[in-house]
């Protein structure tokens, strides 16, 4: 029912009446927040990331057919937008991802050490950053709630059986280093 | 089982894809497979937990930034139309106002001039009552005029008559019926709406009026319906009420007479 409001709302705003969007960024800005800030833990630069995802249904809104659900369409746009983002800041990024992920798992040991705690959730929160970011991406998507296994096959450019195995594999990989981290 | 599927089917009882009926099923065939059922349980925990990972709340800035840009794209699209008018105006503004100014020059010239003409003092009584009786005359000769014209077979013909009946000052009896046979029963749509229009002189009189009101439900041109709706809005006249739902009734009637009527009756009350 929502999914069928929000097509109507975007045709609206691709036929002029760009008022609309703002109804559109109500509903979504969390969900498109939240899949920022799972990709890339970093507020500021998701709320930037969520900002460029609609100034681009703006600019391309004339691409919107109302065939497909807007969600999916409005994620592909995000996922492109994330692609993109890292794209340019490809060198840096690059390091980043190693520098960080090494400096967190030394953080991790040293907390845990000190503190003699074993919190599965922020070792959960590390693993997550380990695994690589198309593998995070299915798991963040599919963990949305409302979010079906079609639509993520519509957002990826697969078959909805297709999302799931990925999903499931991801979802392996994650389990492992999981354990990896924990056994540390 | 074929591995791709037991995955596919696993991600489904984990998402909450599958119904009461077919969850059970997968919990059957964990039981059956002891080795599958380890692997599942820790693999469900971890989807658990993802669900915890922590997910601040986005500022205030991102909205405020958002509705900033949303509102200049809003403002980038208005300014092209109104600037296009703006130019329009500016190159029509002047020569408008220089005709303006030469319209009123020539207004105020013929009002003078016609005010100097009419306010002539010296009329003289005998002129007067001269006039005067030549006018009846001529009202007379009018009258019967319009009475021949109005049985004539000719369109045209009682078009004129119905024209020569609305320069009458005072219609008698006789040629305010004549006016009303040829609204109620003329042939001819044009020479309805003129009866119509000449009739709309004497709604003073309550016959007239009361004529009107009844001659809405004979109407079946849409164009004299929706003349005589019109008038019944400008008159005010609730006693017409009664007759235009009687037209609405009517199984042929016209979409657009349909909506006129219901606006007009709307209007009245």
């Amino acid at each position: 029912m929502q999914e069928l409001t929000n097509n109507a709302l975007m045709l609206k705003v691709k036929s002029g009446d760009l008022d609309k969007l703002g109804l559109l960024y109500e509903r979504h800005k969390k969900r498109l927040f939240g899949f920022f800030y799972n990709m890339n833990s970093d507020a500021s630069l998701s709320e930037d990331l969520v900002q460029n995802v609609f100034v681009r249904i703006l600019k391309y809104k004339h691409t919107f057919t109302g065939d497909g659900s807007f969600t999916a369409w409005m994620f592909r746009t995000a996922r492109n937008v994330n692609y993109d983002y890292y794209r340019k800041n490809k060198i840096a990024f690059n390091k980043s991802e190693i520098s960080t992920v090494e400096y967190k798992l030394e953080d991790s040991d040293t907390v845990e050490k000190g503190m003699q705690r074993k919190d599965d959730i922020s070792v959960l929160n590390h693993a997550m950053k380990i695994l690589p970011p198309e593998k995070r991406e299915i798991l963040v998507l599919s963990k949305f709630k409302e979010m079906k296994f079609s639509e993520i096959g519509e957002i990826l450019g697969c078959t909805e059986g297709a999302a799931k195995v990925k999903a499931h594999r991801a979802l392996k990989d994650l389990r492992s280093i999981f354990l990896k981290l924990e056994t540390r | 089982m074929q591995q791709e599927k037991y995955e596919i089917w696993m991600m489904e009882y984990l998402s909450g894809e599958l119904d009461e009926n077919e969850k059970s099923k997968f919990e059957k065939y964990l039981q059956e497979h002891p080795e599958l059922q380890k692997e599942f349980d820790a693999m469900n925990s971890t989807w658990k937990q993802i669900d915890r990972v922590e997910v601040p709340v986005p500022s205030e800035k991102m909205d405020i930034s958002f509705f900033n840009m949303l509102n200049e794209e809003v403002e980038k699209k208005k300014p092209i139309t109104s600037n296009r008018i703006e130019r329009l105006k500016s190159f029509f503004g002047s020569i408008l106002k220089l005709q303006l100014a030469f319209g009123m020059l020539l207004l105020t010239m013929g009002l003078g001039l016609g005010y100097m003409l009419k306010s002539n003092p010296s009329t003289p009584a005998v002129k007067e009552t001269m006039v005067t009786d030549t006018n009846t005359e001529t009202e007379e000769v009018r009258g019967q005029l319009v009475l021949t014209l109005l049985e004539q077979n000719s369109a045209n013909k009682r078009l004129q008559g119905v024209n020569e009946a609305a320069k009458l000052n005072d219609a008698s009896e006789r040629i305010i019926e004549a006016l009303f046979t040829t609204l109620n029963n003329d042939p001819n749509i044009n020479v309805r709406l003129v009866a119509l229009e000449s009739l709309s002189k004497y709604v003073e009189t309550p016959e007239v009026r009361m004529g009107l009101v009844k001659s809405i439900a004979f109407q079946d041109s849409p164009l004299v319906q929706i003349a005589l709706a019109d008038l019944m809005v400008a008159l005010q006249e609730k006693t017409s009420v009664e007759s235009m739902k009687q037209l609405l009734e009517k199984p042929d009637i016209n979409n657009t007479v349909k909506r006129k009527l219901e606006e007009s009756i709307n209007h009245i009350i």
